[in-house]
């Protein structure tokens, strides 16, 4: 132990405490560094997706109201993309749109995309304008049969690409506030290679699923109808309960 | 150390501080950073910034609990120990940034008071009990969080010599101690939230370090104390009560006491025993492990100054601590456990030539 004494108000410390103080300095910062990257290291990747934050687009197509609100755009069969419409922040089909089911619509929205699922958030009120005729050209589903899956539920705003990761215990709070606000649900299952699909959760027919919010990020088991919507795989919930 | 309280001025050392300080945030977020563009370059910029602020506000918390036994293990630790409130700040400055993005990112822009969501968007699960099992795994993290970060604002805001100078160290200092409670709160806001999410081991083994090196330091640090501590025996005749031989004291050091519940230094002057009470009146640093500069008894802490013969800081400073009256009887020293009237002088017991023992002498 060193017999010198340390004062701090003075401009020096003794010399032999200088030396302990850089090595002490030099110790911390390697103990940072390795702690730091380890941590920083193990972190899970979080997934692709897209959010153009502040970047709007024209979109036009056929808004299809009821369980899923979607935007379709095109009418050949081969040649629909449907795109899934949220709100901005935490909520689900704006007042703004709704009503509108069927009609011919126009507006201007931010991109949400995550592989072959994708999302327009429309924040921009202004831009939104219907064309009155009422359309019959919205596509059917292609029923796929019942099936049972589990997996977990999460808001599909956030998880096709607002937040990366939009999943998980850590997101659980904003997922049900996303999910309280309207956001459509979905369910996140994953093979054991780690590939990911989400399908959206409805209620059967045009009603939406009635479901617990507090339920997000946990993992839930599903019954019900998997059909697909164009490109949209939906699964229409006869029976739902906790998992895990 | 004042007669009020002023601003400290900044000399080379607290800059020296300061700067390492600074390198450690700064080499550490870039590292954090640098790491996770290369294992996760499709995290968001929000996500970054949470993590990389709580990461290292978590670490520096741990440097700062291991300060304290530190430097009671080894006075060469107390220089980290002088500017230790800076850290403090820090750590407060990097939690504020992750709650209240982690508050915006999470609960603003929905259908209820961010504030409200926080404690409540999936407030079910607070029963930790149900359906027949436990279920801890999905109990909500984010009170945890709060409280602590709560914590660290009220010590953040006491951080300051106008609050020391309010409150008398021992209520601040009481106040500080609330950062015990915080890692507390801080182990569960991680080990309820992020270790619910991330599946890696290096988590929970890093986090279970942490907890296990701090708990040993201060159990270490704690069985030190007691041993370095000279206990009193029982009392004796007219109040006094005897300490046994006197260890052989460098001139201009000091050593602790232990008489009854209460501790005392012992200080070597000019050839003299001096024995003050051994908590500084700034924030209770311990001055029987301190050094009598220029004349006076000086806190290893942050350096406040005390003359040995009255207990008074030195002119224009107004604290006093108090002194106790020493006695030699058949070679053994004595002390009585009542202090002296605050200020009342004292000459103390004078060693002999060689300095290694005090002569028998009555009443100091």
């Amino acid at each position: 132990m060193s017999n010198e004494f340390y004062i701090g108000y003075e401009d020096t410390p003794p010399r032999s405490l200088s030396r302990l103080l850089g090595r002490v300095a030099l110790g911390l910062a390697v103990i940072l560094l390795v702690i730091v990257g380890a941590v920083a290291a193990s972190q899970s990747p979080a997934e692709p997706g897209n959010y153009d934050f502040g970047v709007e687009k024209s979109f036009e197509g056929i808004l299809v109201e009821g369980a899923l609100p979607l935007l379709q755009v095109g009418t050949a069969p081969g040649a629909i993309t449907n795109y899934l419409l949220v709100g901005s922040g935490k909520f689900g089909l704006p007042i703004f749109a709704r009503g509108h089911g069927g009609e011919h619509v126009q507006f201007r929205g931010s991109l949400i995309q995550k592989g072959d699922a994708v999302m327009i958030e429309m924040n921009d009120p202004t831009s939104f304008a219907a064309v009155k005729t009422p359309s019959n050209e919205i596509a059917s589903d292609h029923s796929i049969g019942p099936v049972s899956l589990t997996g977990e539920l999460v808001d599909t705003k956030c998880y096709f690409g607002v937040m990366r990761p939009g999943a998980g215990k850590v997101h659980r709070g904003c997922a049900a506030r996303c999910l309280h606000g309207g956001v459509p649900p979905g369910l996140l299952l994953r093979d054991s290679a780690g590939n990911a699909l989400v399908v959206m959760l409805t209620g059967t027919g045009t009603s939406k699923l009635d479901l617990d919010p507090e339920w997000a990020a946990r993992f839930i088991r599903v019954e019900g109808q998997l059909l697909m919507r164009g490109n949209v795989p939906v699964m229409e919930v006869r029976r739902l309960e906790l998992a895990d | 150390m004042s007669d009020h309280y002023r601003a400290i001025d900044w000399n080379r050392q607290k800059r020296c501080y300061d700067a390492a300080l600074a390198g450690l945030v700064v080499m550490g977020a870039a590292t954090f950073l640098g790491v996770t563009a290369w294992v996760s370059p499709e995290s968001t910029a929000e996500t970054l910034i949470l993590r990389t602020t709580s990461v290292l506000a978590f670490f520096l918390l741990h440097i700062l609990l291991a300060i304290g036994p530190l430097a009671r293990l080894d006075p060469q630790f107390l220089p980290l120990l002088y500017n230790r409130r800076h850290l403090g700040v820090t750590i407060f400055l990097l939690a504020l940034v992750h709650g209240l993005l982690a508050t915006i990112q999470f609960h603003a822009l929905g259908d209820e008071n961010p504030l409200v969501s926080l404690l409540t968007a999936y407030s079910r699960d607070y029963r930790v009990w149900s359906d027949g099992r436990w279920q801890l795994a999905h109990f909500p993290f984010e009170p945890f969080g709060v409280l602590a970060l709560g914590v660290l604002l009220i010590l953040a805001a006491l951080s300051h010599d106008f609050w020391l100078k309010r409150l008398g160290a021992g209520l601040w200092k009481a106040f500080h101690l609330l950062i015990y409670p915080a890692y507390v709160l801080l182990v569960a806001h991680v080990a309820f939230g992020i270790l619910q999410t991330e599946r890696s081991p290096v988590y929970p083994i890093l986090l279970g370090i942490g907890f296990l090196v701090i708990t040993a330091l201060h159990l270490l640090a704690a069985a030190r104390e007691k041993v370095r501590s000279t206990t009193a025996a029982a009392a004796s005749s007219e109040g006094f009560v005897p300490v046994g031989a006197v260890p052989s004291l460098e001139e201009g050091h000091a050593r602790v006491l232990k008489v009854g519940r209460q501790r005392v230094a012992l200080v070597r002057h000019q050839d003299r025993l001096f024995a003050t009470g051994n908590v500084c009146r700034h924030q209770g640093g311990p001055l029987g492990e301190g050094r009598v500069v220029n004349g006076c008894l000086t806190c290893p802490w942050h350096g406040w100054n005390y003359q040995p013969e009255d207990g008074c800081s030195p002119p224009p400073f107004d604290e006093v601590i108090p002194t106790y009256r020493l006695r030699m009887i058949d070679g053994e020293l004595w002390i009585h456990p009542v202090p002296l009237p605050t200020r009342t002088a004292s000459t103390g017991v004078a060693l002999p030539e060689n300095g290694s023992n005090p002569q028998p002498k009555g009443a100091s």
